[in-house]
């Protein structure tokens, strides 16, 4: 069963893999979630054009994977953002790095943005 | 009546306790309460007065026809009705008190009784019971006066029904006894008009008390507050408490030019103080969203302002970038770069709830009859978004005190922070002058003190603000 579970994992991660490095930023998130709306609101709001993946309520096992990628946190909503290939976070992270005034450099450097 | 059965026996027993009766009377005029209920001796003496013709239109000129009238009472009451054996009946009461009246220095104590007209209690300890009867019925309506007199002249007139003194007598105890009611009104409704006022200045304290953000723990909300918001509101008006010490630590640090090691020290002090708060926002959100979303904790000028429960970075940036004047070309760049980071976050944030909203009005509306509590988990489901919402917001405004901690130099945070406690210091101190605001000329008096207090205090940091 152990065994199942980590390879349906290690499978889902080459999954995730697969469609992170396709566009420059990629969000994950769950259906009808309104902070998806607020993050692609912002996004947009840059200039950047993000491509979204909804996930289903039933489907668990990708809702689990994704927890997992962000150390399983206790936030409810669940979101996920790639840039570049490479986990920037849940929307914590964004906001965070928005602020700062990291979240343009990296998506620049992800392509995402060229001005 | 009793006064009708015991006429007899009362009069000797008036004769009896006369003395004692006095002194009573004496006794209750000194420890004398607020009550008006006896009035039932002025119907006595005002009517004996009609019959004398005095007027008696207003209060002032009862206290001296009163006590010409008492005086000459039992004179002129003989010599009116000498044909009316009954009329001593019917007033034992009153022709003991007049008795007690003259027994007594009947001057002093009659005027003391009418001075504390409308205050004299004489309570029922009178060893007379027609007089406390009779207390008791004068001070359950203003009407029993009329039906006293109403009975009393009934009373009386078994004997004789044709005399024209005794119509005339009717009449005016009749006009008498509605001047009598007329006047107890006035006063009783003066009494209401007063404490209508009190209780207005009470509430308006309580109003101004709450806005101040100085919660007495759930007490003063009612059960309106649930107890995590009640516990929020203590931490709040604590931290309140905590942060105006802070500030004029800043001020007095910046003042005496300290040094940069100690200016830091200051300054950490305060960012955690802000980190605090944000974080006792995070326990109350769980616990209550609603409570902090529609910023029930916070003054009324505040709340005009409230941006999912909290201020708006962005505003913020743009009223502190005038104050911060000398600030290098660096540092400006930044600080407009994070004033537009802010804003496309807020907005972000802003729709987001927006879409929530719809979202949640969508799945209200639409909740089938029968199916009803699913869509209510499901609208659950989305009000729990709110608390996310929430936590974005003051993540938000979390991360832009930080960043403009990191921009700035020592010193220019510390004025920066300075500069902020003393807004909303002022945005609160607005709150309750708008409150406290005179309203009604009765109420500018108790007001115009902590109005000029409040004056004052934004006067004063004014001066230090301008002085920075």
């Amino acid at each position: 069963m152990q065994y199942e579970i980590e390879s349906w994992n290690g499978y889902l991660q080459k999954e995730i893999e697969r469609m992170t490095s396709k566009n420059a930023v990629v969000i994950f998130s769950k259906n009808t979630c309104c902070m998806c709306h607020a993050i692609k609101r912002l996004m947009c709001g840059m200039g950047v054009d993000p491509t979204v993946y909804e996930c289903d309520d039933h489907n668990l096992t990708w809702q689990h994977t994704l927890f997992s990628l962000l150390g399983n946190s206790s936030s409810s909503s669940l979101l996920v953002v790639f840039s570049g290939g490479k986990l920037v976070g849940s929307i914590d992270s964004i906001m965070v790095a928005h602020i700062n005034d990291i979240l343009v450099p990296l998506l620049k450097e992800a392509g995402a943005l060229w001005l | 009546m009793e006064n009708q059965r015991g006429t007899a026996s009362t009069l000797s027993a008036d004769h009896h306790n006369m003395p004692y009766n006095t002194s009573l009377m004496y006794h209750s005029t000194i420890n004398s309460n607020q009550e008006p209920s006896s009035t039932f001796d002025f119907g006595e003496l005002e009517e004996a007065i009609v019959l004398q013709g005095v007027k008696m239109s207003n209060d002032e000129s009862i206290k001296s026809s009163l006590y010409e009238a008492a005086k000459n009472r039992p004179a002129a009451t003989l010599e009116m009705f000498p044909s009316w054996p009954t009329r001593v009946h019917h007033t034992p009461r009153g022709s003991s008190k007049s008795r007690g009246e003259q027994s007594s220095d009947s001057g002093s104590a009659l005027n003391t009784t009418i001075s504390s007209k409308g205050e004299a209690n004489l309570e029922p300890e009178s060893p007379i019971s027609q007089q406390q009867q009779f207390q008791e019925m004068a001070s359950d309506s203003p009407t029993t006066g009329v039906s006293h007199t109403e009975k009393r002249k009934g009373a009386g007139s078994t004997s004789d029904r044709v005399t024209d003194a005794k119509t005339l007598r009717r009449l005016a105890q009749n006009r008498e006894a509605a001047r009598k009611s007329r006047l107890r009104k006035k006063a009783y409704v003066q009494q209401l008009e007063t404490s209508r006022m009190r209780l207005a200045q009470l509430e308006q304290e309580l109003q101004r008390a709450r806005s101040q953000g100085l919660f007495m723990g759930g007490g003063a909300a009612g059960p309106n507050i649930s107890s995590g918001g009640a516990m929020f509101d203590m931490e709040y008006s604590r931290w309140l408490d905590d942060d105006q010490r802070q500030i004029s630590e800043l001020r007095t640090a910046l003042q005496s030019h300290l040094g940069d090691v100690e200016l830091r020290i200051i300054v950490d002090d305060y960012i955690a103080h802000y980190d605090d708060i944000f974080r006792l926002r995070g326990i109350a959100a769980k616990s209550d969203v609603f409570h902090l979303i529609t910023g029930v904790w916070v003054t009324p000028a505040e709340r005009c302002f409230l941006w999912i429960g909290g201020f708006r970075p962005s505003d913020l940036i743009k009223m502190l970038i005038a104050k911060l004047d000398p600030l290098t070309q660096q540092q400006v760049v930044g600080i407009y770069s994070l004033q537009q980071s802010s804003q496309q976050a807020e907005e972000a944030l802003s729709q987001g709830l927006e879409q929530l909203q719809q979202s949640l009005i969508e799945t209200i509306a639409t909740g089938p009859a029968n199916d009803g509590m699913h869509h209510m988990a499901i609208a659950l489901a989305k009000l729990a978004n709110l608390e996310v919402f929430l936590h974005q917001a003051d993540n938000l405004r979390q991360q832009t005190l930080h960043q403009l901690y990191r921009i700035l130099t020592i010193r220019q945070a510390a004025r920066c922070f300075m500069v902020i406690g003393e807004y909303y210091g002022r945005l609160r101190a607005l709150s309750s002058l708008w409150a406290s605001r005179p309203r009604e000329t009765m109420m500018a008096d108790d007001n115009s003190c902590q109005t000029t207090n409040e004056l004052q205090m934004i006067q004063q940091s004014q001066y230090h603000f301008s002085n920075m």
